[in-house]
């Protein structure tokens, strides 16, 4: 069987513009759906899902999940009374596999919930045949601006596997990409 | 040594929140015992602590360490007043075992149950050490999972949340910066050691949300990501031209960025509230510098700094007992049987 894959590029020119693209990914991604995010330490990953989380109205700071391994946050009220999907946050760092999300000890469910999973690139695969594939890529080395040391663009690669991102379409969801407002 | 002396109830405190099984006896603010039995060994093998496997030693530990509490100090359960245990904020599995413990404890023993925050405990167990809190206290919480700046009017009762890290806490930026130079997990210990050989003033690091634009929004709160990357990229620079990279100046010079946002940001916050008691808790107040720091600015600022000894400052019974303690003494109403655990526990939230 062959497994389709839509891809798109973008350039991120700041911090503000990652959020924004989280947000952006927060109008398409509903509940079941796994994220694979890759990208070096600071290449912008949880900034991402800082402004996913913020897009999606979940309860709780979306931070760095390293120490605790996953982080679930559970979705907010709507005005209108309705729940979108909750996000769980992972980072597979350390985890040999990936299998088995039980291991996790997940409170939530995660046909109820978008998940995310940091540096998960080789283990979440097996999770599901449908996934969003995301990688940032930072500048590497060279002279660190101390004052602004997150500065810099990040190269990005959205890349959906499988019939449900099929008829997504990617590149017009990064096209018009704003530097979120939110901080 | 039944802690006879006072009339203030006895305390059981439970704590699982993470990967150290806590089991302790307050009474007042005597600590009777404290027994902890820790997965760390076994997390250490994967390089962090691993839900499943911190979960199943919760449980294999729990009734042992309850047990070796009470023999250590010759308590009988029938003489404690009430239960005390952590609700959140934490993992879910081990938080859950260490309820479930406390609960059947509760019932089984018909004695009120209390389940308390994890974070303000590392703060109230300084009670312990250091006698009863004055009337207002600054409480700087700082761990592998949490950095939080707490005003405490009242440690039972009522704690206002000034600022927490908006990204990676303290310890954790020590365990990621430890990766990058390529020690064992977990990295802070390292690094601390490795910062006394090296020069804290050789790289001018970042130090985050301390420029003028942060000032109204983010005073209180903590950033440690952006310095992270500077690290990473300062240390691949270094490497991609082929030099040796000083690890110990990295070291220091790293260390010296995150104390220096944490004391500088907290004596702010204690000026402006008017507060001139400190308290620093939590894993991280391990490190020599912040030590040093915390104590050589609080000095100048005139501030009275309460930095109890490292064994009560990681996780442990003794910091629940202690908040228990506090709880019960305040006559606050005792938790209802059904409560669930709070992964994300709000720090406003001191007791359920």
């Amino acid at each position: 069987m062959v497994v389709s894959s839509t891809e798109a590029r973008a350039d991120l020119p700041d911090a503000a513009t990652t959020k924004a693209l989280g947000a952006a990914l927060a109008g398409v991604l509903r509940a079941g759906d796994l994220v694979i995010l890759t990208g070096d330490l600071g290449a912008g990953k949880t900034t991402l899902t800082q402004g996913l989380g913020a897009a999606l109205g979940v309860r709780g700071q979306v931070a760095s999940p390293t120490f605790i391994v996953a982080r679930e946050h559970e979705p907010l009220p709507r005005e209108d009374g309705t729940r979108g999907p909750g996000l769980v946050h992972v980072d597979a760092y350390r985890l040999g596999s990936l299998g088995e999300l039980d291991a996790l000890d997940l409170d939530s469910s995660l046909e109820e919930s978008v998940t995310v999973v940091e540096w998960g690139r080789g283990l979440a695969e097996a999770l599901t045949e449908d996934r969003l594939e995301i990688d940032l890529e930072r500048p590497h080395g060279g002279e660190v601006d101390m004052d602004d040391p997150s500065a810099g663009v990040r190269h990005v690669t959205l890349r959906g596997v499988g019939e449900r991102w099929a008829t997504v379409d990617l590149a017009g969801l990064v096209a018009g990409l704003v530097p979120s407002a939110e901080n | 040594m039944g802690g006879m002396a006072s009339g203030d109830p006895l305390v059981l405190g439970i704590e699982t929140s993470c990967d150290e099984t806590g089991v302790a006896l307050v009474r007042g603010n005597e600590l009777l015992v404290d027994a902890t039995a820790s997965s760390m060994d076994e997390h250490a093998r994967y390089g962090g602590i691993i839900p499943e496997v911190a979960s199943r030693a919760h449980l294999e530990a729990m009734i042992p360490t309850i047990g070796k509490a009470l023999g250590q100090a010759d308590v009988d359960l029938s003489e404690v007043d009430a239960i005390a245990v952590t609700a959140g904020p934490g993992l879910v599995g081990p938080l859950t075992i260490g309820t479930s413990a406390a609960k059947a404890l509760a019932v089984g023993l018909n004695k009120p149950l209390y389940g308390v925050n994890h974070v303000i405990g590392h703060a109230a167990v300084d009670q312990l050490v250091d006698g009863e809190f004055p009337e207002r206290v600054m409480a700087l919480v700082v761990s592998g999972g949490h950095s939080s700046l707490l005003l405490v009017d009242d440690v039972a009762t009522k704690v206002t949340e000034l600022g927490s890290t908006l990204d990676d806490a303290a310890g954790e930026a020590f365990d990621k910066v430890g990766r990058l130079l390529g020690l064992p997990y977990p990295g802070g210990p390292h690094i601390d050691r490795l910062a006394r050989e090296g020069d804290p003033e050789a790289i001018r690091f970042p130090r985050g949300l301390t420029a003028a634009k942060d000032q109204e929004k983010h005073a209180y709160d903590f950033s440690f990501s952006g310095l992270k990357t500077a690290v990473a990229r300062w240390v691949e620079s270094c490497r991609d031209s082929g030099r040796e990279v000083p690890v110990g100046d990295v070291a220091a010079s790293f260390a010296a960025a995150v104390v220096d946002v944490l004391t500088a940001k907290t004596i702010a916050a204690c000026r402006r509230h008017e507060v001139e008691t400190l308290v620093v808790g939590g894993g991280f107040s391990a490190n020599s510098q912040l030590r040093e720091l915390a104590a050589k600015r609080c000095a100048e600022a005139g501030i009275d700094l309460r930095i109890p000894p490292i064994r009560y400052c990681t996780d442990n019974g003794a910091m629940i007992a202690a908040l228990g303690s506090a709880v019960v003494r305040a006559g606050v109403a005792p938790s209802s049987l059904d409560f669930g655990v709070d992964s994300q526990m709000p720090l406003t939230t001191v007791s359920l």
